[in-house]
């Protein structure tokens, strides 16, 4: 009987706080100028729903390929002495692979922060 | 009176300041006044300011800022001739009893409660356009992909006019900006600049403005850290060390729309506040009679 019950009673306690969140949250009941955005008396003449270009988008690739190498490296640091030079050279491997995209973003221009 | 409301008529009025006609200097005078604090968006104020005659073409902007403050809100008109029925006018040096009964005034809302371009959606939905990115929702076209000038990746141009009241800006002037993310890619000056007379020019204010744009404070700015956050080679860095060391500056700027396209947003707004208000005025004007 718990075991029915108490899903059914989460979810119903998770539905009340939600009501109870919205309810107390601020009501903006902004008016239609205010919801424009502040252009200082101007308007814009497009949607303001557009895609503009992220400038940290490569730091962030470059990252993710050191980030994946020290993951690896960990549980691989485990395992290395028990394997010896098979995961040794595996290592090598992948590291010679993301050392590539690493090049590739050095060529991007991936260093020079702007 | 209860007590919350004595401690809330002591607290600090947030005022948005609309700049007018030689309104530059009466708003400065203002930054030292204790009981008011001037904030930079209509969003955080409970009044609206207008100081120094505003152009009548102007008045629908007007009209839209105040409806931008929210409610409610109270209007001053100080030294300006009122655009419209809200509100007190003062004529004299002292603003502040007037700007105190405003912010127990509520101003009823100027603009209409409706959308700006109204809804134009087809289909069932009412989801614009056809296809994925076209239509016009709202009266205005979705953003659509155009040439960039910084690195060839074409992204969306957002275009809009800034102005003629955004506080970054001399206050004024209204421009037509095309931007990609935070790059200038066209611009076309509406309307320039007001004439704020020679205290609009005064080093002391300009080297104020400038400074408070890069968010240093008025004793930091004596090091010469403040110079070397400015970029370099577009004058900037020579402009500012003269006001700091008390000097007028007469330089005038190239076109806008030529010397605008490029820049970024932050760097444009500093670029136009490193000039003297009335050379910029000059600089828009030629353009107009041109």
């Amino acid at each position: 009987m718990t075991q029915i019950a108490m899903p059914i009673v989460v979810t119903l306690l998770a539905v009340v706080f939600a009501v109870a969140m919205q309810r107390i949250g601020p009501q903006t009941g902004a008016t239609w100028p205010q919801r424009a955005p502040f252009l200082g008396g101007g308007q814009p003449e497009t949607h303001a729903w557009q895609r503009f270009h992220v400038r940290y988008y490569p730091m962030t690739l470059l990252f993710i390929a050191f980030e994946m190498e020290m993951m690896f490296m960990y549980p691989w640091a485990v395992v290395y002495v028990e394997t010896g030079l098979t995961a040794l050279a595996e290592m090598g491997m992948f590291l010679g692979i993301l050392s590539v995209g690493i090049l590739y973003g050095w060529r991007e221009g991936v260093f020079r922060w702007q | 009176m209860t007590l919350l409301s004595a401690l809330a008529r002591r607290a600090e009025i947030p005022v948005f300041a609309v700049i007018g006609t030689r309104g530059l200097g009466l708003a400065e005078s203002l930054r030292r006044r204790p009981g008011l604090r001037l904030v930079d968006s209509p969003r955080h104020a409970r009044v609206l300011l207008v100081a120094g005659a505003v152009d009548g073409a102007q008045k629908q902007a007007l009209e839209r800022l105040h409806a931008q403050l929210p409610a409610p809100r109270g209007t001053v008109w100080w030294q300006a001739e009122p655009l419209f029925a809200r509100g007190e006018v003062v004529t004299g040096d002292d603003p502040m009893p007037a700007i105190r009964a405003a912010a127990s005034a509520d101003d009823p809302d100027q603009r209409p409660d409706v959308p700006p371009h109204p809804w134009q959606g087809i289909g069932p939905h009412g989801h614009g356009g056809r296809g994925m990115m076209g239509g016009n929702p709202y009266g205005r076209p979705m953003a659509m992909t155009a040439d960039d000038i910084r690195d060839g990746l074409a992204l969306d141009a957002y275009s809009a006019r800034f102005g003629p009241f955004l506080p970054m800006l001399p206050p004024g002037l209204a421009l037509d900006l095309t931007l990609q993310g935070d790059v200038i890619v066209s611009a076309d000056v509406a309307s320039a600049p007001f004439e704020q007379g020679p205290q609009g020019d005064a080093p002391d204010l300009c080297a104020a403005r400038m400074l408070r744009l890069m968010g240093i404070g008025p004793i930091a700015a004596r090091a010469r850290g403040a110079l070397l956050a400015l970029p370099q080679g577009s004058g900037m860095r020579r402009r500012l060390a003269a006001w700091l060391r008390g000097e007028q500056v007469s330089e005038t700027p190239d076109p806008l729309p030529a010397a605008l396209p490029g820049l970024e947003w932050a760097e444009a707004v500093l670029w136009l506040a490193s000039f003297p208000p009335s050379r910029l005025r000059a600089a828009c004007m030629e353009r107009h009679a041109a």
